[in-house]
């Protein structure tokens, strides 16, 4: 019975808490910055927290208020849009649901493994120095904490730099600001309030949804796109196959997506059957921030690959897609 | 030095005056601002209209992408004379270039499409071969209707969400981007 007693307490938070306070014990003195992004990313999933950043890519800024739970069952992470139309996202162990009140529409996508978002893996941290080179900056006070600053500097221009402030005390990421090859700014976000702990679960509730809703739960299922005769010819250097399934989009379409990541970029590959409707489809490059979305046609079907990259780099690997009838 | 900037702009000059005058243009803030002087009498003259805020950065950004051309064509010297300004502003590659690197500005989120740079015919690039490892420089096109839907069933598998929690996510609930970009 003790021994049941014991695990259920290490499976739950109290583990990730030891942990945590041994990595805040040992981080504290540290001047490792890959042992700074370990903090960064247990603090994001350790901590209880509410907050308000502000976030901003060319002329464009929107605030947002963001809390998050976490608790022995389960976490709870709630995404409030202040500006414009109110807007909510929630994001719980397995899914994510998008709260969109001028259509009344609650959008519900989940992983297809159904394992909980991506646990950064010792490994994975470690391989980001593959292709980041990971240095400590200065002290900078961000929305009143004190904040050890993080550069991820990109070893190709391939991908986008980073230059991340977290608390000093609890490895908390305040701000994370997005470079290009250039060093200009792509996109940023930045808190300009925070509290640590005291989070209720009222507080992760959605505020304005009802039971009327419509609700667009996506349908997702593993798949194997080179037996249906498409490839990716050569992925950018440094980026591997994360995940490649079948999912529905919009309640009514079904499109395959093949994601590649190189452990912290991320770029997913949509295709999809180029029906009557969508043409005369628009073919080209659209950019919102650090998010490029290059649209081409292959063999009668649309290839639409979405990613945190600079747009050469989306557009390579939308390049690379090919089609062969398979035998 | 502004008769060599002029004779620059206007495709002329010995070699030497040529390389003078973009030396100039590399190190001396009073050259370029020469240079975009003259530009803009030119433009005024030929009731050209102003050019949008980004063409600088999407100049330079297309310009980057262009094949490096192996053989280019020589510029041909024309007899020296005295120019008080530059008003037939037919510019060189090298000019253009230089347009672009100095009229650089913040690139890459404008959601309009590119204006396309108008080249004479004098400056298209040699034939010959051309070493084009680099993608072609796309088309701008505004974000699909369906950019939320691609965005969220994308950022669910994003590294950057288990680094920074749920705020990246921001980009995908703006309904108004996506509006804003249909226009």
């Amino acid at each position: 019975m003790s021994r049941r007693i014991a695990r259920a307490l290490l499976t739950h938070s109290f583990g990730a808490m030891l942990v945590a306070a041994a990595t805040l014990a040992h981080a504290q003195k540290s001047s490792d910055p890959v042992e700074w992004l370990r903090r960064i990313y247990q603090a994001t999933h350790n901590l209880s927290y509410v907050g308000t950043f502000v976030y901003q890519q060319g002329e464009q800024s929107e605030t947002s208020r963001i809390t998050r739970l976490t608790g022995a069952h389960g976490n709870i992470e709630k995404l409030e849009a202040l500006d414009g139309e109110p807007r909510e996202i929630l994001r719980t162990n397995d899914a994510v649901r998008c709260y969109l009140p001028k259509s009344q529409t609650v959008k519900v996508d989940r992983r297809f493994d159904h394992r909980g978002f991506p646990t950064l893996l010792q490994g994975e941290i470690d391989g980001l120095t593959q292709n980041y080179t990971v240095a400590l900056g200065d002290n900078e006070r961000i929305a009143g904490y004190s904040c050890q600053v993080v550069v991820l500097t990109p070893k190709d221009n391939l991908r986008y730099g980073y230059r991340l402030w977290a608390d000093a005390d609890s490895g908390m990421l305040l701000k994370a600001l997005t470079f290009d090859d250039e060093g200009r700014t792509v996109e940023q976000f930045a808190f300009t309030q925070l509290t640590i702990g005291k989070v209720t679960a009222a507080e992760v509730k959605p505020q304005r949804t009802t039971a009327a809703w419509h609700v667009e739960d996506a349908e997702v299922a593993p798949v194997n796109l080179e037996r249906e005769g498409w490839s990716v010819e050569a992925v950018l250097p440094g980026f591997r196959k994360v995940v490649e399934v079948r999912r529905t989009l919009h309640s009514s379409r079904t499109v395959e997506q093949v994601v590649y990541s190189d452990g912290l970029a991320a770029v997913s590959v949509f295709i999809e059957p180029l029906t009557a409707q969508d043409k005369p489809a628009r073919f080209g490059l659209a950019n919102l921030g650090a998010t490029n979305i290059y649209t081409r046609e292959v063999a009668n079907h649309l290839v639409t690959v979405v990613g945190e990259a600079p747009a050469a780099s989306v557009q390579r690997i939308a390049d690379a897609v090919n089609y062969r009838q398979p035998h | 030095m502004n008769i060599k900037i002029s004779a620059l702009i206007d495709g002329e000059g010995s070699q030497r005056e040529l390389d003078e005058a973009l030396a100039a243009l590399a190190r001396d803030p009073q050259a370029c601002e020469c240079w975009r002087l003259y530009h803009l009498i030119g433009d005024a003259m030929h009731g050209h209209g102003l050019l949008s805020r980004e063409f600088g950065a999407q100049l330079s950004e297309r310009l980057s992408r262009e094949p490096a051309v192996l053989a280019p064509r020589a510029i041909r010297s024309r007899r020296e004379r005295n120019r008080w300004v530059a008003l037939s502003a037919a510019a060189s590659m090298a000019a253009v270039a230089l347009v672009g690197w100095l009229a650089y500005g913040p690139r890459g989120t404008t959601l309009s499409p590119a204006p396309l740079a108008v080249v004479s015919p004098k400056v298209a690039p040699a034939q010959g071969p051309v070493a084009d490892a680099r993608p072609k420089a796309p088309a701008r096109i505004p974000l699909p209707s369906a950019a939320n839907d691609y965005l969220l069933a994308h950022q669910i598998y994003s590294p950057r969400v288990t680094l920074q929690g749920l705020a990246p996510y921001i980009r995908t609930v703006s309904d108004e981007v996506v509006e804003k970009g249909s226009r």
